[in-house]
């Protein structure tokens, strides 16, 4: 990969993790490529325009004709009948617990830590790191800017943490996997302690939003706390 | 800041309650449910895709109107609720085309901008983001939409691709060319 294809290909994505060898031993491309990963930030700060206050339109019922018509019901046994409720209920219910639709959590560390327990693949331990355009999906420019350099990141993916889209990443520290969740619109007023079965952490101020910082309960979180502050920055 | 939970129904405004002739009303206040959560969660993307398509903030809101009443319509169409965003943001683009098309609306004068596009460029009272938003609006559509798509929507060349229905070549290509001319602007201010 020469300069002119390279400089093409990352004003195409600054995300773009291609050429690497090429970018580590040429510094115009270098800085090519921070002056294109800059505008981007700023492209993505002159897009965010202000949204107005949803107004629902007035939505039709659904007729009945479109929904399909049941077969004339035979007459059940009652012990078959209750078989079936029972079944649909535990069914539901399991439905309801699996999809996390309609739970709702007595605190955001609680809903941080059910998170975690649906998404186990992200605890894994391995030295490869999420490529640059599967973080830059997980940290779309319009939420925040997270420095990859600062540490290594195993996992990254979009989720939803009380109702908003937030980041979800994990990255290796000394006794495993210590998952990060970047959540620019959860405002808290002071850090806040999160205490799980085998896990520990902490759900800090910053910004306008909150950062929470979860890991082995042997793990030092203190350095990696500040290392992950000082990596995130705000876009919202 | 606002806070959007789920349960945010109380910020939506003209909702019609859980009357339903369906065959079943526990089903109706699902589906009711389900559209609210996901409406809840992707109001703010529909809506910011809509204006930067239609460089227009009244058209924009036009558009995610008939938008989410397709959506509303169509939700049975759904079957995973982690396709809800492309999903949504393909029936605004369709609803985005459809209004053009109906209107038979020329493209926009720069030069010349109804008080309603005006808006769209003085959203914040910064210089230099002023003059960024007002590149963006002056690219061509070919070139604002993958834009946004990838800065804004956080999509990949490819998944872009797939939503226009054109070769990822062709995205890169015009991915390329509005950032070239984004950068140019940029250094001329």
């Amino acid at each position: 990969m020469n300069c002119a294809e390279y400089r093409e290909a990352i004003a195409a994505d600054p995300a773009f993790d291609g050429g690497a060898s090429h970018v580590a031993a040429c510094s115009d491309c270098q800085a090519y490529q921070r002056e294109m990963q800059a505008l981007n930030v700023k492209i993505a700060k002159a897009m965010l325009i202000d949204v107005p206050e949803l107004k629902m339109p007035e939505l039709p019922d659904i007729e009945a004709d479109n929904v399909a018509t049941l077969p004339v019901r035979k007459r059940w046994l009652k012990p078959m009948w209750f078989a079936l409720a029972a079944t649909v209920v535990l069914a539901t219910s399991i439905s309801l617990r699996i999809s996390n639709v309609f739970q709702s959590y007595d605190s955001l560390a609680e809903e941080v830590l059910a998170h975690m327990d649906h998404e186990p693949a992200s605890l894994r331990v391995t030295d490869e790191p999420v490529t640059d355009e599967r973080l830059a999906r997980a940290v779309p420019a319009n939420l925040a800017i997270f420095d990859r350099n600062a540490s290594l990141i195993t996992y990254a993916q979009p989720c939803i943490i009380n109702g908003h889209k937030v980041p979800h990443l994990v990255i290796q520290g000394e006794y495993g996997p210590v998952t990060i969740i970047l959540m620019p619109e959860e405002k808290v007023a002071e850090a806040t302690p999160i205490d799980g079965i085998n896990v520990k952490g902490v759900i800090l101020p910053v910004g306008d939003g909150s950062i929470a910082i979860i890991g082995d309960r042997k793990e030092q979180l203190g350095p990696i706390q500040e290392n992950v502050v000082n990596s995130v920055t705000w876009t919202t | 800041m606002v806070s959007e939970q789920f349960s945010a129904v109380p910020v939506i405004k003209g909702t019609r309650g859980g009357s339903s002739r369906m065959t079943s009303s526990s089903t109706e206040g699902q589906r009711r449910r389900r559209f609210d959560r996901l409406v809840a969660v992707f109001y703010q993307d529909m809506y910011r895709f809509a204006a930067w398509l239609s460089r227009d903030k009244a058209i924009a809101e036009d558009v995610v109107q008939e938008a989410l009443l397709r959506a509303w319509k169509s939700l049975d169409a759904l079957r995973d609720d982690d396709a809800a965003k492309p999903w949504l943001l393909t029936i605004v683009r369709r609803e985005n085309a459809r209004y053009f098309e109906r209107r038979r609306l020329e493209t926009v004068d720069i030069d010349n901008l109804s008080a309603s596009q005006a808006a769209l460029l003085a959203e914040t009272p910064n210089d230099e983001l002023d003059d960024l938003r007002e590149a963006i609006f002056g690219l061509d559509d070919d070139y604002r939409e993958p834009l946004v798509l990838q800065v804004l929507m956080g999509y990949s060349t490819s998944e872009i691709a797939e939503m226009m229905g054109l070769k990822q070549g062709a995205v890169l290509t015009r991915l390329h060319r509005a950032r070239h001319k984004l950068k140019g602007n940029v250094e001329e201010q």
